[in-house]
C-alpha cells in the first residue's frame, strides 16, 4: 500500500515536474520574445523650428517670454547655475541655455547674457568669457507626441547614464537584496509575511524588482495565487536569462512614476525631467531618493500633489540608504535638509492643432500611424510658435471684435459661430510658419486653410492683371462702364462694389481700387483662356473655367493654394512648395527624411515686380490703405477680397520676408456683412504688429527688365512739364508708353482743345 | 655662395611664401575679403541682414567643405532672415549643383542673378555657375 502510494506520488511529481518544465519553457520563450523585440513603444515627437536671436532683432517680449516658458526655462532670482534657468533683470536676461541638438546643428548649453534696448536685442554675450555672439539659436520646442493607446512618455536611458546613488535609492526603496537573490527573495517574502501578520493587514510586499518587472511586462494586475506563481516562475526565468544590470536597466526604464495630465510618466529618464527638469545624471541625492520613493505609489507621493507625504517618503528612502551603508551620516543629514524643489509642469495643451493635422497628413504618406506612436522618431517642422501664438491671438481677437461690433454675426451654437483662418508663410522658402485653420479646434477640426474651398473674390484679381501684362501696361486705360455678358446663355451683369464716376480707369488704379467692371473688361481683352492658362501655372488644384466671372474670383480655391500663388509675387516669380516638415530623425539620430526648400519658376522676375509695385499701390492708396493707420508703415503689398453677398472676406499681404493670408466667413456661407478690408485686414495688421522680428522693412528688389518712368496721372503717358503731379510707374522693358503726354504738352493738339474747353468753362 | 646653396635658399624662400599664403578659395568662389565688402552697408542698417551674413558665411564654408546638405539648411535660414541677399542663392545653387540637382541649381542661380546684378564681380561668378549648370543638364 505504502509502496503503491509512494509510486503514485513519484509519478505525480514526475508528471508535475514535466508539466512545470514545459510551462517554464513556454514562459521562457515568451520572455525571450518580448525582451528580444522592441521593449517599449516610444511616441514620436514633433518639434517646432529653432529660434534665431541676434543683436538688433526686434522682440515681442510677451511672446518671447511665452516661448522661453514653453521651452521649459525656469525663472530664478540669482545668476542661473543650471541649464534651463533664466534670470530676468531690467533690460537684460541671463539664460543658462539648454543643449541644442537637431540633425543639422549641435551645441552644448552655456550661460549667456542678452541685453535689451527698448524693444530690441542689444547684445548677446557668453557670461563665462564675455565673448559676443552674433547669432544664437534656441532649441526647437516640443509641439506634440504621437501617442499609442498607452499614452506613455518615456525617455530611454542606459544603465551607464544612471548615477550610483539613483540605483542605490531605488534598491533601498524597493529591493535592497537585488544583487544577492535570484529573482525571488524568500527572506523578503518571509519578512513581509511576518510584518503583515503582525499588523493584520498588507503593510509590506515581498516582490523583488525582477518580480515587479515580470508583473508589469507579462501579467495582469489581479491578485490571485496562480498569477503570483506565474510571477515567481517568470522572475526566476528572467534572472536566469539576463544579467542583473540588464534587468535593472529594463526596470528603471519601465516603471510608472507619475501622471502629466492624461499621459503617464514612465521610467527614470522621463521622471527626472518631469519632476526636476534635468537629466538623471545630474540628480542630487535628495532628488534621486524622491524619485525612488515615488515607485511605491507615484500619485500618492507626488511632490505635485502631496508634498508632505513625498518628503516623508524621501526621508525613509534616505534613511534606508544610510542603513545599508550606501551613504554616510553627513550625506544623509545634508540630503534630509534639502527642500524638494519640483520644477512644475503644464499638462500638454494642444499646440497648433491644425498645423499638426496638416503635418500628419504628410507624415502618413511616409509612416504608418503605429510606427509614429512607437518608433520614437523626432519630427522637425517649420512652425514658429511665436508666429503661431500671434496668429491665433489675432484671429480670436479679430473675430470677437467683428461679433461685438455687429450683433447680427453672433451665433449661439459653437459650431455655427463666425469662422476665420490664417496661414503665415515665408514666400521664398515656402516654410509654413503658422497655420490656424479655424477659431476653435475643439469645436471644429475642419481645416479652413487646407481643406476649405471658397470663392476668393477680388483676391483672385492679381492673377487676371498678371495675365494681361504681355499685352497691357499699368497705365493702359480700361473701361469701367457697366456691360452685360452672356454666360451659358444667361445674362451676367457685373457691378462695381460701389458706384463710381470714373468710366475709364488705368489698369493699376483698377487693381488698386478693386474695380470689378474694369477687371472684367481687362480679362475679356486679355482672353479668358489666357487667364486660365496663367492660373494653371500657379498650381491651383480646383477647376477654373474661362467664364467672365473668373476675373472676379467666382471659382473656388483652397486658401493655402491662394497663399502659395501670392508667394510667386513676393519671391520674384518663383513658387515654393509649401513646407511644414523639415526632417525626421530616428531614435539613433539617423536622418530618415530631409526636406529642403523646393522652388519652381512661374513668371519672370520683372512681371513679379510689376505686380508687387501695383499691389503696393493697393496698400498705399487702394482698398487696403487702412493698414497704414493700423501701424503698418513699412513696405507691404497685398490685396483685399470680398465675395458676393459678403460671404467671404480676405486679405493677403506680404513683404519680401513674410506673407500671411487671412480669411473670415461662416462655414454655411451666411453673409458676414463686412469687406475684406474691414474683417480680414485688421487681423492681418494685428498679426504683423505682434511679430516685429519678421519685419526687415526692405523694399522689393528691382530686377532687370523693368523701367521706371514719370507719367502723367491723367493720360498715363510720359509726363511733360505741365502735367499735374506726375507719378513714377514701373513698366516692363519694351512695354513703356511712347511719346509724351498729349494733354499737357505745350503744342499738343489735344492739349490745345482741352485748354480751350477749360477756358470756355472758366469764362462762364 | 655655391649654386647649390642658392638653390636651397630659393627653395626655402618659396616654401616660406607658400606656407604663408592662405588657402586659396575654391575655384569660382569669392574670397572672404570680397564677401565682407558686399552688403556691409545694408548690414549696418539692418540687423536681419547682419545676422543673415553670419549664416551666409557659415553656408559658404560648408559648401567649400563639400557638405551640401548642412549648407542648404544653413543657407535656407539665411534666406529666411534676408531674402534679398543674392549670395545665399549663389551658394544654394552651388550646394544643389554639388548634389547633382540641376533644376534647383538653375532656379537659385537665376535668383542670385536677380539679386547680384549690380555687382559685376559676382555676376561673373553667377554666369560661370550658370555655365556649369548647363553642363550638368547636358
Amino acid at each position: 500500500m505504502i509502496k503503491r502510494l509512494a509510486k503514485y506520488t513519484l509519478l505525480i511529481l514526475i508528471l508535475g515536474g514535466i508539466a512545470l518544465a514545459i510551462y517554464g519553457w513556454h514562459l521562457s520563450v515568451q520572455v525571450e520574445k518580448r525582451f528580444s523585440t522592441r521593449r517599449w513603444s516610444i511616441p514620436s515627437t514633433v518639434y517646432s523650428d529653432t529660434t534665431l536671436l541676434y543683436p538688433g532683432q526686434r522682440m515681442n517680449s510677451s511672446l518671447f517670454s511665452a516661448k522661453l516658458s514653453n521651452l521649459g526655462y525656469r525663472r530664478v532670482n540669482s545668476v542661473p547655475s543650471q541649464k534651463g534657468e533664466i534670470r530676468i533683470r531690467t533690460q537684460a536676461l541671463d539664460i543658462f541655455l539648454n543643449d541644442l541638438k537637431t540633425p543639422w546643428t549641435e551645441r552644448t548649453g552655456f550661460l549667456a547674457q542678452i541685453d535689451f534696448s527698448e524693444d530690441r536685442i542689444g547684445t548677446i554675450r557668453r557670461k563665462d568669457n564675455g565673448e559676443t555672439i552674433p547669432i544664437l539659436e534656441l532649441e526647437p520646442e516640443e509641439i506634440m507626441q504621437f501617442f499609442g493607446q498607452e499614452r506613455e512618455r518615456r525617455q530611454l536611458i542606459s544603465i551607464e547614464q544612471i548615477p550610483e546613488h539613483q540605483i542605490q535609492a531605488v534598491l533601498a526603496a524597493e529591493d535592497h537584496r537585488f544583487f544577492e537573490h535570484h529573482g525571488v527573495d524568500w527572506r523578503g517574502i518571509l519578512r513581509a509575511m511576518m510584518t503583515n501578520l503582525r499588523h493584520g493587514a498588507v503593510r509590506q510586499g515581498g516582490s523583488t524588482l525582477t518580480q515587479q518587472l515580470a508583473k508589469n511586462y507579462f501579467l495582469t494586475p489581479e491578485r490571485t495565487f496562480i498569477r503570483k506563481l506565474k510571477e515567481l516562475i517568470l522572475a526566476v526565468i528572467i534572472e536566469f536569462r539576463y544579467g542583473k544590470r540588464e534587468i535593472l536597466e529594463i526596470y528603471l526604464n519601465e516603471i510608472y512614476l507619475g501622471q502629466k495630465g492624461s499621459v503617464a510618466i514612465n521610467g527614470i529618464g522621463e521622471a527626472s525631467y518631469f519632476y526636476f527638469g534635468k537629466p538623471v545624471k545630474r540628480l542630487t541625492l535628495s532628488e534621486a531618493a524622491t524619485i525612488a520613493g515615488l515607485i511605491k505609489a507615484p500619485n500618492n507621493y507626488s511632490p505635485y500633489r502631496h508634498m508632505a507625504r513625498c518628503q516623508s517618503r524621501r526621508d525613509k528612502v534616505l534613511q534606508a540608504m544610510h542603513r545599508w551603508e550606501w551613504i554616510t551620516r553627513t550625506e544623509l543629514e545634508d540630503a534630509l535638509k534639502q527642500p524638494i524643489n519640483a520644477v512644475g509642469f503644464r499638462a500638454a495643451d494642444k499646440k497648433a492643432p491644425y498645423f499638426i493635422d496638416y503635418l500628419t497628413e504628410q507624415l502618413n504618406s511616409l509612416y504608418r500611424s503605429e510606427d509614429l506612436s512607437s518608433l520614437g522618431l523626432s519630427i522637425y517642422t517649420t512652425l514658429d510658435t511665436q508666429v503661431q501664438m500671434a496668429a491665433e491671438e489675432a484671429l480670436t481677437k479679430g473675430l470677437a471684435g467683428l461679433e461685438s461690433s455687429n450683433p447680427e454675426l453672433q451665433r449661439t451654437a459653437p459650431e455655427d459661430k463666425l469662422q476665420g483662418a490664417v496661414v503665415v508663410m515665408q514666400p521664398k522658402t515656402g516654410h509654413i510658419l503658422a497655420l490656424a485653420g479655424g477659431r476653435n479646434y475643439s469645436v471644429s477640426q475642419f481645416n479652413r486653410i487646407t481643406q476649405a474651398r471658397r470663392q476668393p473674390g477680388s483676391a483672385f484679381k492679381p492673377i487676371v492683371y498678371l495675365s494681361s501684362l504681355a499685352q497691357f501696361t499699368p497705365t493702359t486705360l480700361l473701361s469701367n462702364d457697366p456691360k452685360s455678358y452672356t454666360v451659358n446663355g444667361k445674362q451676367w451683369d457685373p457691378q462695381n462694389f460701389e458706384p463710381v464716376t470714373e468710366y475709364t480707369v488705368s489698369l493699376q488704379d483698377a487693381l488698386k481700387k478693386s474695380h470689378n467692371l474694369a477687371t472684367v473688361d481687362l480679362a475679356m481683352k486679355t482672353g479668358l483662356d489666357r487667364v486660365v492658362d496663367i492660373a494653371a501655372k500657379f498650381h491651383f488644384s480646383t477647376p477654373l473655367k474661362p467664364y467672365p466671372s473668373l476675373a472676379l474670383g467666382a471659382f473656388e480655391v483652397i486658401p493655402l493654394e491662394l497663399a502659395r500663388a501670392y508667394c510667386v509675387f513676393a519671391a520674384e516669380g518663383v513658387q515654393p512648395f509649401p513646407l511644414s516638415l523639415k526632417g525626421v530623425v530616428d531614435e539613433n539620430d539617423r536622418i530618415l527624411e530631409h526636406q529642403h526648400l523646393n522652388i519652381e519658376r512661374i513668371i519672370p522676375p520683372a512681371e513679379a515686380f510689376i505686380m508687387n509695385s501695383m499691389l503696393q499701390g493697393v496698400v498705399k492708396e487702394g482698398t487696403a490703405r487702412s493698414l497704414q493707420w493700423r501701424g503698418v508703415t513699412w513696405p507691404v503689398a497685398g490685396k483685399t477680397g470680398t465675395t458676393n453677398d459678403f460671404r467671404d472676406a480676405w486679405f493677403v499681404g506680404y513683404t519680401p520676408d513674410i506673407l500671411a493670408l487671412v480669411w473670415v466667413g461662416f462655414d454655411n456661407g451666411d453673409p458676414i456683412k463686412a469687406t475684406g478690408a474691414a474683417a480680414a485686414l485688421p487681423i492681418w495688421a494685428d498679426l504683423m504688429n505682434a511679430i516685429p522680428q519678421y519685419r526687415s522693412e526692405t523694399q522689393f528688389n528691382i530686377p532687370r527688365g523693368v523701367e521706371k518712368i514719370l507719367v502723367c496721372p491723367v493720360t498715363g503717358r510720359p509726363a511733360v512739364d505741365g502735367c499735374p503731379e506726375p507719378v513714377e510707374v514701373y513698366f516692363l522693358t519694351g512695354h513703356t508708353p511712347g511719346g509724351h503726354c498729349p494733354l499737357h504738352a505745350k503744342d499738343g493738339i489735344a492739349g490745345k482743345i482741352i485748354k480751350g474747353v477749360r477756358g470756355l468753362i472758366n469764362d462762364d | 655662395m655655391t649654386i647649390k646653396a642658392m638653390q636651397i635658399i630659393c627653395l626655402a624662400l618659396l616654401a616660406a611664401l607658400l606656407v604663408g599664403c592662405p588657402k586659396p578659395p575654391l575655384e569660382g568662389y569669392p574670397s572672404e575679403a570680397e564677401e565682407t565688402t558686399t552688403s556691409t552697408e545694408a548690414a549696418e542698417d539692418n540687423p536681419r541682414v547682419a545676422a543673415s551674413l553670419q549664416l551666409t558665411d557659415q553656408g559658404r564654408r560648408l559648401v567649400e567643405d563639400r557638405r551640401p546638405d548642412r549648407a542648404i539648411r544653413v543657407l535656407e535660414q539665411a534666406v529666411s532672415l534676408h531674402p534679398g541677399n543674392g549670395q545665399n542663392y549663389y551658394y544654394l545653387s552651388e550646394a544643389w549643383l554639388m548634389k547633382g540637382f540641376a533644376d534647383q541649381a538653375k532656379e537659385f542661380n537665376q535668383l542670385a542673378e536677380i539679386h547680384l546684378k549690380d555687382d559685376s564681380q559676382w555676376m561673373i561668378r553667377v554666369a560661370e555657375q550658370a555655365d556649369r549648370i548647363a553642363e550638368l543638364e547636358k
